[in-house]
């Protein structure tokens, strides 16, 4: 109010861009620049035998990596994956949440437990868990189960090696979750359970209808940056299946990394990027307005 | 009544003793992968084979030692340990500049640029391989550590200057800098002298945040670093996973080594890391 434009107390004049500039570069160069370039070459003939002369071709890329059966299947799978994962991670870590969140003499060493497997790398994590659930002699489960007189079970068959990598997510991930939760339900005040009790409503009762509307921002969260984490697996898949058996496990970021970038087909991994892109953001933004639904419908 | 009180306080008491006991014994039903792991890593194959859970018998210590040599860990422990301590601290140093000039800018280009940084938590970096590869290249970064780093702290930017710009604006008294302007700080000297100093919480949330991800990513290394000798402790774990796939008993003891920097790392900050994660979850 007092002095002129750039001299205002706590302003900070040409400091501002300078600030602001060693961030923006690297941004710029390694976020924007790459996403810019990755919408124009999934519109060009750009392979690795045509590195120089692009031409626009239009929808090409489009079609051909739609027309592509393992392109599509990655797709279906990478969503498969990522709504199977982030469902099953909320419904085990939601209640477990609620249960460490009790008055526990237990309380830190459970939540210390649970957490542990997060600060694995998921690549170290995907090995140990074809070990442990391999079917040749050494693998642990299925050791266990014939050494009880059972059949074995086949983890990595057509069918159920999809499931095998999401169950190894789960014992990873569900930790990481339980510990979010467990700061958002730190944030709901006591009274409304005391008021819960007085009304002889029941715990469970209580779950339902006290503890779960208050929770709307940590399960968003979770949702989001979960869905979002399983749509671009590749760590995990890698380690455990390499997208197979068949094309049963391929996911949008094996079949990118082996069609796009390996083999050259380097137009129509662009395409498959900016396609693998709008289903990001279509699934955010419905998750978002869906969560914002049961915001608006709880208050 | 107050009997009634009473004996539905027990009943509580009860249940939650029942609840706990059933949560430590899923807790360590919940840690079998990890005790799995660890006695592995000391048997012989014969032994893991007929009693997988059993103590390890005899004691094989010297399966670290060939681990140890073939994967040659302390390049690779270096190589990882470089790319992540300059990620992080150009993440934090450049995030701390940038959402430090958004925070204190008077201008409409504040929110602006705020929302450009804010537009990269919703591009997934995996789809732009592609491109980034032919950046890098075109940059002469192709198989430095320095194109990991840039990448990384790229992908970590739009976070760091989310936390810290809010946080800047939530709990740094602006009177303080306008008292320091009195006595001519400079705008340097104010934000690393005044302004850095009182960040130190969200600092530390950060680190942790960025040092898990940065240490635990494998694809940018496995997309730019292509000679062994610039390779990071993932990578030395795949190409020997896939090279001695039938020697498992000497792959456990690579898996452990691949993870122990981390696991010790969680062993000593584990209040700061979950109180980190926490906190950068509810707002990020």
């Amino acid at each position: 109010m007092l002095s002129g434009r750039g001299s205002k107390p706590g302003s900070l004049g040409k400091y501002f861009y300078l600030f602001l500039l060693p961030a923006l570069a690297v941004f710029l160069t390694f976020s924007i620049l790459p996403f810019a370039f990755t919408v124009y070459y999934s519109f060009t003939d750009y392979t690795d035998m045509n590195l120089k002369n692009l031409n626009f071709v239009g929808l090409d890329n489009y079609v051909k990596a739609l027309a592509t059966p393992l392109m599509r299947k990655a797709i279906l799978n990478s969503v498969i994956y990522a709504f199977c994962m982030t469902g099953l991670q909320i419904l085990v870590a939601l209640p477990l949440a609620v249960l460490v969140n009790l008055k526990l003499k237990t309380r830190n060493f459970l939540r210390a437990v649970f957490f542990f497997p997060a600060v694995f790398s998921a690549l170290i994590v995907g090995y140990l868990w074809s070990y442990i659930l391999s079917s040749s002699n050494y693998g642990l489960v299925n050791n266990l189960l014939s050494g009880l007189g059972l059949d074995t079970f086949h983890f990595f068959g057509p069918k159920t090696a999809l499931g095998s990598v999401i169950l190894s997510q789960i014992w990873q991930w569900a930790g990481w979750a339980m510990v979010i939760f467990l700061a958002n339900l730190q944030s709901v005040p006591q009274e409304l359970y005391e008021a819960a009790d007085i009304d002889g409503a029941s715990k469970v009762k209580q779950f339902f209808h006290v503890t779960l509307p208050l929770m709307a921002p940590s399960v968003k969260i979770i949702a989001i940056t979960s869905l979002i984490g399983g749509l671009k697996v590749f760590d995990i898949i890698y380690a455990m299946t390499k997208g197979g058996p068949g094309d049963t496990t391929e996911t949008v970021m094996t079949v990118m990394l082996r069609h796009g970038v390996s083999k050259g087909f380097y137009g129509v991994g662009a395409a498959f990027g900016v396609m693998f892109f709008i289903v990001v953001i279509a699934i955010s933004a419905s998750v978002t307005k869906l969560m914002g639904k049961w915001s608006a419908a709880i208050s | 009544m107050s009997l009634f009180v009473r004996s539905r306080a027990r009943r509580s008491r009860r249940g939650t003793i029942i609840v706990e006991s059933a949560l430590v014994l899923l807790a360590l039903v919940w840690f079998i992968p990890v005790y799995y792991l660890i006695v592995t890593t000391l048997k012989t194959a014969k032994n893991a084979t007929d009693s997988p859970l059993g103590w390890p018998d005899p004691i094989m210590v010297s399966n670290y030692a060939a681990a140890w040599e073939r994967m040659q860990y302390p390049r690779a422990f270096l190589n990882t340990a470089f790319i992540s301590v300059t990620s992080v601290a150009l993440v934090i140093l450049l995030g701390g500049l940038a959402g430090y000039a958004i925070a204190r800018s008077r201008t409409k280009a504040g929110p602006r640029f705020f929302l450009l940084f804010l537009s990269g938590l919703v591009v997934p970096f995996q789809m732009n391989i592609i491109s980034l590869f032919s950046i890098v290249k075109h940059l002469g970064l192709m198989n430095t550590p320095w194109a990991v780093i840039l990448v990384n702290v790229a992908i970590n930017l739009p976070q760091a200057v989310f936390l810290l710009k809010e946080f800047i604006c939530a709990t740094v008294p602006i009177e303080l800098e306008e008292a320091a302007d009195i006595d001519g700080c400079s705008v340097p000297t104010k934000f690393f002298r005044i302004v850095f100093p009182l960040l130190k919480p969200v600092v530390a949330t950060l680190a942790i945040i960025t040092t898990l991800n940065v240490w635990n990513e494998f694809l940018i290394p496995l997309l730019f670093l292509q000679t062994r000798d610039r390779g990071v402790i993932l990578q030395e774990v795949a190409r020997n996973i896939g090279q001695f796939s039938t020697d498992w008993t000497a792959m456990f003891p690579m898996m452990m080594l691949g993870v122990l920097p981390l696991v010790i790392f969680y062993i000593f900050m584990q209040k700061y890391i979950i109180a980190g994660v926490a906190a950068g979850g509810l707002k990020g």
